[in-house]
Formats: structure tokens, sequence, C-alpha cells
């Protein structure tokens, strides 16, 4: 059985500059007991995706279960089961992640005990103990972010929604949130996690979905996804050519002072040695998830317009 | 989660949203006494002695009335600032217990001024151990209307800007200019009807009446000027705010 289904969601916001398809007739299941991970650009529709599914938002039409359950006829029963870290949520400003952690826990039901335990077990896999005692208006922006994290990850629901958990944090906290996360996962809990950090989706997601203007472009494993990239290697140029004069070895992409390449391995001998020769500088690498999600994502803007 | 389970969850919110600042914060307690005081102290000094026990019952009111300010912008902070409502939706906890946690946790911060305006009145105007259980209770509906009031206003706005102005609005038009402060009978008799547009009139008069101060309005109907009114008038109001901000507050947005 999976853990969510949906079938012909869809929300249509309506506003003064008329109405938007926010999502649009998504189908999708996430099988109990995996990680899958939501990809898109801002306003794609995953949040609103995990609003619905996460009871908090009715949906102009569709259905989505979870374990079973109509999350909209019957959100009492769904809601035990989850827990969810919203998109840029802030923790009290007055208390210090051992509390938040702790209190959240004995406000969901669980024994002074357990949540004794539990918040002990998340403060340390989480790197909090530093700062358990700390008022969190006196922790940085990471920090803050992380004990939000903690205190829903403790909670052992069966079904986790993070809406971009590690938003803000430095690549150690990432890492750390990253195996609490696995954790959870190999304790039976199954999580949808939204993100902009595609490595981060590469790393932790054993599926993921990605979504444009409320449509779902592509759902499978990230691998495959990659793998739907029409050329093998990255080139990466800081210097030595101009975007114009890459074009014509494959699809070019800017990444800020750089150009990303990607192209035919046949092709990387020829351009590494010109860029050399221009006194450039270039690395070479696999196509990543990011150059996947561009192209696709890209793909699907052209074909809209 | 069963009703004891939701019934600790709003303790425990209580705890945390209420108990655990004021406890850290005690100079929080300063802002809920002082404007209650100031329209005290002003009634102290212009108006005739006889008064000062209204105003001393409107001081215990207005700090009801002024927990539903409380609630009206802790609750926007919660959803719309820090987005910790979402975290409480998405949990056991019912929309009831968040409901009761938040305003109990207001409770705590207007306990102290309370208790005090209380022992004030207690000092000034002497009244029976009945009176004040009674006075108790109209305070605790009050509080319960005013909660109920705010939070069903939070929700209707998506912005915390506007949700500051319209507190003031709201609560100061429910316990300045309504017969709170003063009794109900120092309005001119053609417009006394117009109190009653605010619920707190209700529950002015009804305080007045059980601590022995009198003062409420005299109709032609006799049914209309006893306690019982008053009573009845504020139960009904708190109940239809209370069932407004339970059934149509968006703890799930449409």
């Amino acid at each position: 059985m999976a853990a969510l289904e949906a079938r012909a969601l869809t929300k249509l916001y309506h506003g003064r500059r008329g109405t938007v398809r926010a999502l649009d007739q998504v189908d999708l299941d996430i099988p109990k007991g995996e990680l899958f991970a939501f990809l898109g650009r801002n306003g794609a529709g995953k949040t609103t995706f995990i609003k619905v599914a996460a009871t908090l938002l009715l949906p102009t039409s569709g259905e989505v279960r979870l374990f079973g359950e109509d999350v909209v006829a019957h959100p009492e029963a769904v809601r035990p089961l989850i827990a969810l870290v919203p998109q840029e949520g802030r923790p009290f400003f007055h208390m210090t992640p051992r509390e938040h952690v702790y209190e959240y826990l004995r406000v969901r039901g669980a024994s002074a005990e357990s949540a004794g335990a539990r918040t002990s077990e998340v403060i340390t896999a989480m790197g909090l103990t530093p700062f358990e005692n700390e008022p969190s208006y006196r922790l940085s922006g990471g920090v803050q972010q992380r004990t939000l994290v903690a205190m829903i990850l403790a909670t052992e629901a069966p079904f986790l929604f993070l809406d971009e958990p590690t938003l803000g944090m430095d690549p150690f906290g990432r890492r750390q949130v990253w195996e609490v996360i696995r954790r959870a996962v190999r304790k039976g809990s199954t999580v949808l996690l939204t993100t902009h950090y595609l490595d981060e989706a590469e790393q932790l997601a054993q599926e993921l979905a990605v979504i444009d203007s409320g449509k779902v472009l592509y759902r499978g494993a990230p691998e495959a996804l990659k793998s739907t990239v029409k050329r093998e290697v990255r080139l990466q140029f800081s210097g030595g050519f101009t975007a114009k004069e890459l074009a014509e070895y494959g699809q070019v992409i800017q990444d800020r002072n750089r150009l990303v390449l990607l192209t035919m391995r046949s092709r990387v001998r020829e351009l590494t040695d010109r860029a050399l020769e221009r006194g450039g500088e270039v690395t070479v690498g696999p196509v990543t998830l990011e150059e996947a999600f561009l192209e696709l994502v890209g793909r699907g803007i052209e074909e809209e317009q | 989660m069963s009703v004891r389970q939701q019934a600790y969850a709003a303790l425990r919110i209580c705890y945390f949203n209420g108990i655990m600042p004021l406890w850290r914060s005690p100079l929080l307690i300063g802002a809920v006494f002082l404007t209650p005081f100031s329209f005290l102290f002003f009634l102290y000094v212009i108006a005739p002695r006889a008064l000062f026990p209204f105003g001393v019952v409107g001081g215990v009111l207005f700090t009801a009335l002024f927990t539903g300010n409380g609630m009206l912008n802790d609750a926007a902070y919660l959803r719309l600032e820090r987005q910790l409502q979402q975290v409480f939706v998405a949990s056991p906890v019912r929309p009831l217990a968040f409901l009761i946690g938040m305003a109990l946790s207001e409770l705590a911060f207007a306990l102290p001024a309370m208790v005090l305006f209380l022992g004030i009145l207690l000092w000034v105007h002497p009244f029976s151990a009945l009176g004040l259980a009674a006075l108790v209770g109209v305070v605790l509906l009050t509080w319960l209307m005013a909660c109920t009031l705010g939070f069903f206003v939070s929700t209707l706005f998506q912005q915390l800007r506007e949700i500051w102005p319209i507190g003031t609005l709201i609560f100061s038009s429910l316990s300045v200019l309504p017969p709170v402060f003063y009794p109900a009978t120092a309005i001119p008799a053609p417009y006394q009807w117009v109190a009653f547009l605010a619920p707190s009139t209700f529950a002015a008069q009804l305080a007045d009446r059980v601590v022995g101060l009198g003062g409420g309005i005299t109709t032609s109907v006799p049914a209309f000027n006893g306690p019982l009114f008053d009573l009845l008038g504020l139960a009904a109001l708190t109940l239809l705010l209370a069932s407004a901000a339970t059934y149509f507050s968006r703890w799930r947005e449409s």
C-alpha cells in the first residue's frame, strides 16, 4: 500500500490577477517507508501539495489519501499520523531547543519519560547539545531551523512532511539533519521532502518527482532522471570561452560567473585543450541532478511557451 | 488523542506560551497593568468618589477583555510570522485544545492585574463571597468571549501589520467606550440601548450587579432589568463567538 496517494489533485487560487493553477490534476503515489523528494522552481506547487496533504489546505478538487485515510474528509484521522516542518518556520523566541522538542512531544501526547528520552536522543543526533539550553532568540538562523526540524523528527510520526528543512543551514548542520532523516526512514517513517538543494535530494531520496506549474513532469529515481540528459559529461569553464562559442558543442548553462556545458565525451579533449590555451580553467565531471533538473524544467517551460 | 489528553495539551500550551515567557520576562506584566491603572487613576482624580468602585470593576473587565487583543496578536504572530500554527494543525491537537491553550496563556498574563484589581475592589467596596464567586464567573466568561473573538479575527488576515490596528480598534471599542469603567446609567436615557451593541456592556452590568453596585440600565420591560438578562446576553454572545472561532476559523485554509 502506498503511504500517500493523490489522484487528480487540483488547487486553484483566485486572486485579483486571475486564477492561478497551483496544482493541476496531480497523480502521485509515495510508497510506505520511502524518502521521496519533491523538486521544482519557486511557485511550482510543492508547498501547496504539502499543505493539502498535511491537512492545512483544502484542494479545489481531487483526492488525497494518507495510509488509506481521506485527507479532505477525515483530517482528524490523518493528523495523529503526520508531522510537518513548515517552510520558513521559526521557533518560539523564548524557548530553548530542548524545551521545543520536549514540549511538542508532550503536547502530542507522549509520556514524560518517552518525551525526555526522545528529546535527548534527537538533540544529540542533530548536534544541538551546545545550544540546548539557550533561548532561541540567541541562536543563529541555522540553529533555529535545526531546532524546528528536531522538534518534528523527534515525533517519529509515520509520515513526515519536510518543506525545505535545511534552508539556511551550514554544510555540517545539513549533514547532521540528513543523518537524522535517514534514521527516521530506517525506523519506518515515510518522508516527503521538498528542497532546492539538488545534492540533498540526490543524497537522500530513493525517488523524486519534479513539478512545474502544478504538473508533475517527472517521477522516478534520481539516477534515472540524470540518464534522461542526452549529454554524457559536464564541463565547467571559468574563462576561456563565451557562451556563444560553447553553444555549438551542447547545452550551455550560465552559473554565476561560470559556464557549464553539457556535451558528449568525444568533445572533452578538444574543449579542455582550447580552454587551457586561452588561459581559462576547466573542470570535467559527470552530469549532476541539477543539470537534469534544469534541462527537464527548461524543456517544460519551452513547451509551455 | 482522548479528551483528557487534549485537555492536557491545552495546559501544556498555556505553560510554554504563557507561563514560561512571563516567568522569564516579568516586566511583561507591567504592560498589562499600565492601561487600566491609568484609566482608574484618571477616574480617581476627576470623578466623584462614589464612581470609583465602578472604575475598579472596569479595570478587572478591561484586563479580561484585553486578553482578546493578546490572543489576536499572538495567534496571528504564530500563524503568520513563525508558521507555528501549521505545526499544531499537522498534529493530533484539536483546534479547540489549541484555542483553549492559547486563551489560558493570555489569562496567565492577565491574572496578576486581575487579582490586584479584585483586591482593591474588596478594599474600597467590600462584598460577599458569593458576589466574589459570581464576579469571577463573569470575568471568566468575558475572557472566553474576548479570546474567541481575538482568535477568530486573527484568522481573517494574512498580514501582521494589518492586525495590529484592528486589535486596538476592536478591543478599545469594547472596553473604553461602553459602560465598563462607568455605570450605564451615566449615558443619557434615549441612547442607553446603544450600549447593548457592545457585548462588554452585558459583562459590565452583570459584574456591577453581582458585587452590589447596581447601576444597570432600567427599561420598560421588567425581564430586561435583572442580572439574568445580562447573564443570558453574555453567555449567548460568548457561545456565538466561541462557535464562530472553532467552526469558521481557518484551521484549514480553503
